[in-house]
């Protein structure tokens, strides 16, 4: 196959491959878990014939490969099962908790580009600058900073100095959509700030490297003014390692968000997916997995695809 | 002289770099041999009379909620925050290496099959796999190394693969190929060692990469399980009291950046030095 379309369907059989694997990847990971679930649930006083019904009734006396595609016939029609701990449907309950992680986890990717962005382009006029070493040791700095250290510190900063914050009281978006993402700032601005570090320096260089190229040159010796080539020629050339740059952040965030719910106490996927630890609820903990796994992969190829849209050479590779 | 270059003279030197990070990685390292020997208190011994204390000369870093020494903690915290990072980092660099070099030597469906688990396992956020295979068998520290090589496996394995893809096209390699030394001794003898400059950077990035993820499982109480404890754990105990007892997330907040910021400042110095060194 050739061409554009040919690229996009590549893409989208390494798309559903990757899925397929990863959905054996998870089922594979919780059915070599040692001991028996079902006595696990029932606990040591219970009969043997008790074990024996509720493992019938799970659809663990089956053999390994029809419960491997009825899981996946599950997961795939968002209705993964039911959750051992809170007696529901998984996909439920992840569709309870879902806004709070995605929420915040774009609302921090807004943050990382507003911030980045402008700041990377700044820096990147005068390389070397007192301003751009500044901010380069200042990213440094943030880089090395963990999401829920940096969380503590803005909780004691903002509890202490500014003595505004309720931290903990979760509003939902559909009772008051401002307090919604009140309360998600300071910790989107949490997972934030590492990966606005990181895509800063990306973004940097990237530009420098840019501006040192022959067609701006040309571009200035023809005349056109600094605004023009940097809106023009330099932004689109840095867009491509950006796009890039941008998925890893978001599933870095996403990951980061799962402990930083957990120092703001907020209702999200990361506080489920604990509990499921805790009570060892593989149902849930299965599902939590495969759809941020799902999440991540899909993200990947989105980026695949607006990096060969922006850039017609990454498809023709 | 364009503006790539005039930028590489006036940013920074890697000695800055590597200065800046010797410094703060030599503190928590010392804290860490020193910790080996003596402590100014016995880390897990409680103390009822002498709870939240202030920093001060007798406890520099302040006491805790069980009137416990903060530094000696601390310093007995480093332990296992170094001792995490440099086994997993090890087992991902073994694994890495192994899964790596034969993908890129070989190419083809050897290379295709490792990938494709190696993709497979980045699909997910990194600290969610290490999370579950850490709820599946057990939170100790033997498995949180593992969790976290597994994790970090692919990350080497990609830098072997593309390292091994360059340097089994030059002469020397095809040289060996045509006198017949067989493919394992090939790896092994005249790609891996030259594959050594390549994986500096990356250990040292995936120590302090390492780390973030190993204090934010022992954060959570997946990691490092108590009375002993990492930064992490130290963090997530402090929490509850920042309003009393400030200095109790601060210290370990300080060591754990010191940390990661010491092998992140390495790491820029090499990275530095190798792209002049390049050019």
């Amino acid at each position: 196959m050739q061409g554009k379309a040919g690229y996009f369907v590549g893409k989208l059989i390494e798309l559903i491959v990757t899925l397929l694997l990863v959905s054996l990847l998870v089922f594979a990971a919780f059915s070599i878990i040692p001991g028996d679930t079902a006595r696990v649930m029932l606990g040591p006083d219970a009969s043997q014939a008790q074990v024996d019904l509720l493992r019938t009734q799970l659809g663990l006396d089956k053999p390994l490969v029809v419960r491997y595609f009825s899981w996946l016939l599950g997961i795939l029609t968002f209705n993964p099962g039911t959750s051992y701990a809170y007696n529901m449907n998984v996909g439920t309950l992840i569709a309870q908790r879902l806004p709070v992680t995605l929420g915040m986890s774009a609302i921090a990717m807004l943050m990382v580009i507003l911030i980045s962005y402008p700041l990377a382009v700044l820096s990147a006029r005068k390389p070397g600058r007192l301003g751009d070493q500044i901010c380069s040791v200042i990213g440094h700095v943030l880089f090395a900073i963990p999401p829920y250290v940096a969380s503590l510190l803005l909780i004691m900063l903002a509890s202490s100095v500014f003595s505004l914050l309720t931290v903990g009281t979760y509003v939902t978006p559909a009772e008051d959509f401002a307090g919604y993402v009140g309360c998600l700032l300071l910790p989107s601005f949490a997972v934030a700030l590492p990966k606005i570090a990181m895509s800063f320096k990306f973004l940097r260089s990237s530009i420098i490297e840019q501006r040192a190229s022959d067609y701006v040159r040309t571009s200035k010796s023809h005349g056109l003014s600094d605004l023009k080539i940097l809106v023009r020629h330099v932004l689109p050339n840095s867009n491509v390692s950006s796009i890039t740059i941008i998925s890893i952040i978001l599933s870095d965030i996403l990951g980061g968000s799962l402990i930083v719910e957990q120092v703001f106490n907020l209702p999200g996927l990361g506080r489920l997916l604990l509990s499921a630890i805790s009570r060892r609820d593989f149902p849930l903990l299965s599902g939590i997995v495969f759809y941020l796994a799902f999440i991540t992969v899909l993200l990947y190829f989105l980026s695949d695809i607006a990096a060969a849209i922006s850039d017609p050479r990454i498809r023709l590779k | 002289m364009s503006s790539a270059n005039r930028s590489l003279k006036r940013a920074p030197g890697a000695y800055v770099f590597y200065i800046a990070g010797v410094i703060l990685l030599g503190i928590v390292v010392a804290a860490f041999v020193v910790s080996l020997f003596w402590t100014p208190f016995d880390p897990n011994a409680t103390n009822a009379g002498a709870k939240f204390i202030k920093p001060c000369l007798e406890h520099p870093f302040g006491t805790d909620n069980f009137g416990r020494d903060l530094l000696s903690r601390v310093m007995s915290a480093s332990k296992y925050t170094i001792y995490i990072s440099v086994a997993g980092v090890a087992i991902a660099l073994i694994l890495g290496t192994i899964a790596g070099i034969p993908a890129g030597y070989f190419g083809g469906y050897t290379d295709k099959g490792i990938m494709l688990l190696g993709n497979s396992i980045m699909c997910f956020p990194g600290i969610l796999l290490a999370l579950v295979a850490v709820a599946v068998f057990g939170a100790s520290v033997t498995n949180v190394i593992w969790a976290l090589g597994l994790v970090f496996a692919p990350t080497f394995a990609r830098v072997c693969r593309l390292g091994t893809m360059e340097i089994k096209e030059l002469d020397y390699i095809t040289h060996a190929r045509v006198m017949g030394v067989k493919p394992a001794r090939i790896m092994t003898l005249h790609i891996f060692p030259n594959l050594v400059s390549q994986l500096l950077p990356a250990t040292v990035i995936g120590l302090a990469n390492m780390t973030l993820f190993e204090s934010g499982m022992s954060y959570l109480g997946l990691g490092v399980q108590p009375p002993d404890a990492s930064f992490g754990k130290l963090l997530s105990d402090a929490q509850a009291y920042f309003r009393v007892a400030p200095w109790l997330v601060i210290f370990p907040a300080m060591m754990l950046v010191f940390y990661i910021l010491g092998l992140y400042f390495i790491s820029e110095g090499l990275r530095v030095s190798l792209s002049k060194g390049g050019k």
